[in-house]
């Protein structure tokens, strides 16, 4: 009982490359510190006085970049930092919630710093959240936690699956502003996932040693799992929820096609974020990151350019529900006749 | 009935801005007191000068230290309070070598573009008690030698004594003499410029 409406196919695929994405950008997080590390070596001169291991890692990175640069001391320079602020072939580029927090702590506008900033602004006025699901190398770690607890779920150990009000990671935000605005330093960089992330992987990589960070960030692996089910995206984090105001008005949205739908609601399982696809509730806190594309059985779920939801479409003409109420309408009919 | 309803709402309102405090103060218990002297917590080239500034400034994003060429820059690796993993230069571990890169990848330009002259982390400061050449224990000159910006900032006082004295106007702060200085007690310091008091020793 297929309809004939149907969807750009590629949507389908959306969620690979998402997970080919957030892999890359990890991965870069893990390798610019390696690569930093090399360059020390490269401008020291210093081959003959490393040690055997540190004479390996210089091995293996000269041939990774020797075909790409030929002065690796200053070109490796094109591509430094983390998501938090980075450098990217000469264009700063850094996090909105960077931008507003300093602005905040220094009470003032600092434009060179908001120009670096503008770039994402722009982005998730038109996208919304995507970098919650896109880019977030703590996103990348919060799924891999998912799939754990549904592990431990398998194995009898169950996870955490409180609810709390999806408005206080707002009052978090509007508090960390606040704060930061008082004390003049920038706290949300504290608590924010990605940037502990970043810079933890490049203390633990090129200064040999974790920071308080880490036991943060645990903390909050431990609060997903054991407590509720993302929590710390979907409650707490500040980013997400300047992210989700800046999206507010996104013009991609996810939308679902009724007469596709057959209300089995995985959708609404798979969903990171806990928000409701069966019933088009998506929101501004939807971070466009096609998981629920991928998994819809009768490509019910698809892009569309918009600036608002639909409203509540009601069930799915292939679900049960609405056929049981188109069924009964002509009978009645019937027999009224 | 009115009052009631006000004062639950109140209620309301003040546990859910506290349990929204609550990320803040872990981070903050979970960051460890860390006691720092100037000596060997110098603030990368080209930070503002006034430290509030400078904390106020900071994100934390780590670049200045990720592009160091002598990895010269370590962190606070705390995340409460005052100064947010802020940068620093431990010049005895390792010297800051004025190549102002640094300066030109901070984005928020916490570590301003000024030319390495112009440079104030701070100012040497010798301890005449305590230096080889001058308690005549032998010839020395590292720091001399070392300078990054030679005769300006550090030189001997009499031709061919070895012994070194810091020039104040000429002298940044970097480091580099602490980082070689063979004493063990290591009687060249970085200190705040106006601070020191042996500099000053004239014979």
């Amino acid at each position: 009982m297929k309809t004939d409406i149907k969807v750009f196919f590629l949507w389908r695929h959306l969620n690979k490359l998402r997970w080919l994405i957030m892999s890359l950008v990890f991965f870069m997080l893990v390798f610019l510190p390696f690569v930093h590390v090399y360059q020390t070596y490269v401008a020291s001169f210093s081959y003959d006085l490393l040690t055997q291991s540190e004479k390996q890692l210089f091995d293996i990175m000269e041939a990774v970049t020797s075909p790409f640069v030929t002065d690796p001391a200053s070109q490796l320079d094109a591509i430094k930092g983390n998501t938090w602020s980075g450098n990217f072939f000469g264009y700063k580029i850094s996090d909105p919630l960077a931008v507003a927090g300093q602005m905040a702590a220094s009470i003032s506008v600092y434009w060179p710093f908001f120009l670096s900033g503008l770039i994402p602004i722009i982005l998730t006025i038109i996208f919304g959240r995507f970098f919650c699901g896109w880019i977030c190398p703590a996103n990348f770690l919060y799924e891999l936690n998912t799939a754990l607890s549904l592990w431990l779920q398998k194995m009898g150990i169950r996870a955490g699956k409180r609810h709390f009000d999806r408005r206080l990671k707002y009052l978090v935000l509007a508090l960390g502003l606040g704060v930061s605005a008082m004390t003049g330093s920038v706290l949300v960089s504290m608590i924010y996932p990605p940037a502990i992330v970043g810079r933890e992987i490049y203390f633990s990589i090129a200064l040999g040693g974790f920071g308080a960070g880490l036991v943060f960030f645990v903390l909050t692996l431990l609060f997903d799992l054991l407590v509720s089910r993302r929590g710390f995206c979907r409650y707490v984090c500040p980013g997400g929820a300047l992210y989700s105001l800046l999206g507010h008005f996104r013009l991609f949205r996810i939308k679902r096609i009724v007469e596709n739908c057959n209300d089995c609601a995985k959708c609404n399982a798979v969903c990171e974020f806990g928000l409701d696809p069966l019933r088009d509730d998506f929101g501004q806190e939807c971070n466009n990151c096609a998981a629920c594309i991928a998994i819809c059985p009768t490509d019910a779920l698809t892009f569309n350019l918009s600036i608002k939801d639909k409203e509540n479409q009601g069930p799915g003409h292939l679900g049960k529900k609405y056929q049981q109420q188109n069924s009964q309408l002509p009978e009645d009919k019937n027999a009224t006749t | 009935m009115q009052r009631r309803n006000f004062l639950q709402k109140l209620v309301l309102a003040a546990s859910s801005i506290g349990v929204a405090a609550v990320p803040y103060a872990t981070a903050r218990l979970l960051a460890p007191a860390e006691a720092s002297s100037l000596s060997n917590h110098l603030r990368p080239p080209g930070a503002l000068n006034d430290e509030n500034e400078f904390v106020k400034s900071c994100i934390g994003c780590g670049l200045c230290g990720e592009i160091c060429p002598p990895k010269c820059i370590d962190f606070d690796k705390r995340q409460g309070g005052d100064g947010v993993n802020g940068p620093f230069i431990n010049p005895e571990k390792k010297a800051c070598i004025l190549c102002m890169k640094c300066t030109e990848i901070c984005p928020t330009d916490a570590l301003t573009e000024v030319p390495r002259e112009k440079v104030k982390m701070g100012i040497a400061q010798i301890d005449r008690a305590a230096c080889y050449p001058w308690v005549d224990r032998g010839v020395c000159g590292a720091c001399v030698a070392v300078c990054p910006l030679g005769k300006n900032a550090i030189g001997f006082k009499f031709a061919n004594m070895y012994r070194p004295y810091v020039k104040e106007e000429g002298c940044v702060g970097c480091g580099m003499c602490v980082e070689i200085c063979p004493h063990p007690s290591l009687p060249i310091r970085i200190v705040e410029p106006g601070e020191g008091s042996v500099t000053k020793h004239t014979i």
